[in-house]
């Protein structure tokens, strides 16, 4: 139901996504990853039209979006259908919560302050954050920044939700509340895509996962599949290193200790 | 001092008090404000880099910033005329401090848009908002909270900058001094009493400059 086809895009003499295409269907929870500088960032933001792509073409409802030139009315109708949450969060420092959430409802699509308001308190409740509605960004933690930044991307109530690196910017100890809210978000059916270094997250959250490399998809599937049994050499060396670190570097240590002292 | 003196100054004080009110203190909000919305509009064609208005705005800058206000004044009230264009001396005085503002405040305004996270922006394109609707809603207010303490140093210039107009027959409160000390000649007196009345009205802004900062660092 969301498709990105043929997507180009070089900055300057740097080709950053090679013709890339991806087929999104309803429920599915994508992550992507990939090693820094593979695209998977790149893609997303053309996605959500912040960077125009060179060439590409989204389909969605068996709409045609041309990814380089659309109308201004033809995007504010896709932005209602697709949500995005950034790595920042970038929540507007001069709105509470509750105001970051229904910014969207009240200016862009002129909903009464009442009706906005009551969607924006149900989101802010969904995402845990009911006490804090009137906040401004700069007393809330990042992991509640980024939990009212989902929230503002679900205003809408849209088809699909973009999530770029979602829990780069947080400390270790709060990128849990932030997944656990996606993971509900995903349990519930949102179509997402989610481009993440979470390997864990990917695993036990995602139904598809496509690996990135050098503005290419280089292996795609199933996430049990995926992580099971990876096709391509690259995607096994990839998730041995990414996942395997803490493991390897625990056996070189004991094994360092079983050998014998000394000649 | 003489009693004479005294009660001339007690009423001199609400003559110049009721002239600032009447025409200083007006001349500097309509100037300020206008010339907020010049250097609101400056700052965006700086930042969005519009081609040829970019170069014609920093002409504008370079004139207004290279050349005395009362030159300015004079070229307006006594120039214009030659070419058939006459302005009264509060019209006068207006534009060109306006155009003073815009000029001095244009960077200031355009290094405080910028001081917002681009990425606030790109949240609102995502919210469906267009790129006025962001400025409007988003950026500007915030925009305006970093500006605001250049900004008031600006608008306290500004009310002392009101009295160059009295060079162009603008009856303020230097020149109502003036004409009242002509008359009884303690010029002395008369124009430490114009200055105090500038002070009284500086000093008002300092403290509303002051309660407005607080108000507004409790909303962020």
């Amino acid at each position: 139901m969301y498709t990105l086809l043929n997507v180009n895009k070089k900055f300057g003499d740097n080709v950053v996504l090679k013709n890339v295409s991806l087929d999104v269907n309803q429920g599915d929870v994508v992550a992507i990853l990939g090693p820094s500088g593979s695209g998977k960032t790149t893609l997303l933001r053309c996605a959500g039209y912040l960077t125009k792509a060179d060439s590409g073409t989204l389909i969605m409802d068996d709409q045609q979006y041309d990814m380089k030139k659309i109308s201004s009315r033809a995007l504010r109708n896709y932005r209602r259908k697709v949500g995005f949450v950034f790595q920042t969060f970038n929540l507007y420092g001069n709105k509470t919560a509750l105001g970051n959430v229904t910014l969207g409802l009240r200016v862009s699509q002129k909903m009464p302050k009442e009706q906005a308001e009551a969607i924006g308190k149900e989101l802010l409740e969904r995402v845990g954050l009911a006490d804090r509605m009137d906040y401004y960004p700069s007393k809330l933690s990042g992991g509640q920044q980024q939990r009212v930044a989902i929230a503002r991307a679900l205003a809408t109530n849209p088809e699909v939700v973009l999530f770029d690196e979602p829990t780069s910017a947080l400390d270790p100890e709060l990128t849990g509340e932030v997944l656990t809210v996606i993971k509900q978000l995903a349990d519930e059916g949102r179509t997402m895509i989610v481009v993440t270094h979470e390997m864990e997250f990917a695993r036990k959250v995602a139904t598809r996962v496509v690996f990135m490399e050098d503005g290419e998809i280089v292996e795609e599937n199933t996430a049990k599949e995926f992580f099971e049994n990876p096709q391509k050499e690259r995607t096994k060396e990839f998730i041995y290193k990414s996942t395997t670190w803490a493991s390897v570097n625990q056996k070189d240590e004991e094994a360092a200790e079983a050998l014998p002292q000394g000649e | 001092m003489s009693e004479r003196i005294l009660t001339e100054l007690a009423e001199s004080f609400g003559k110049l008090f009721m002239v600032g009110l009447k025409v200083s203190i007006p001349l500097t909000l309509a100037a300020f404000s206008t010339g907020l919305m010049i250097a609101f509009l400056v700052a965006l064609v700086q930042i969005t880099k519009i081609p040829v208005l970019k170069q014609l705005m920093r002409i504008y800058v370079w004139i207004i910033r290279g050349t005395p206000m009362i030159v300015q004044l004079f070229v307006v009230y006594f120039g214009l005329p030659n070419i058939g264009i006459r302005f009264s001396s509060f019209v006068s005085a207006w534009i060109v401090m306006s155009l003073s503002v815009g000029a001095y405040c244009s960077e200031t305004v355009r290094a405080a848009i910028q001081s917002v996270p681009i990425g606030q922006l790109e949240a609102c394109y995502c919210d469906g908002l267009s790129f006025w609707q962001a400025m409007i809603h988003v950026i500007v207010p915030q925009a305006l909270r970093t500006a605001f303490p250049p900004l008031s140093n600006s608008i306290i210039g500004l009310v002392k900058d009101t009295s160059l107009a009295y060079n162009v027959a603008l009856v303020e409160i230097l020149a109502t001094a003036q004409r009242i000390a002509s008359r009884t000649y303690d010029y002395f007196w008369l124009y430490l009493e114009a200055g105090l009345i500038y002070l009284i009205f500086c000093s008002v802004l300092t403290v509303v400059q002051r309660k407005t900062e607080a108000w507004l660092e409790r909303r962020r």
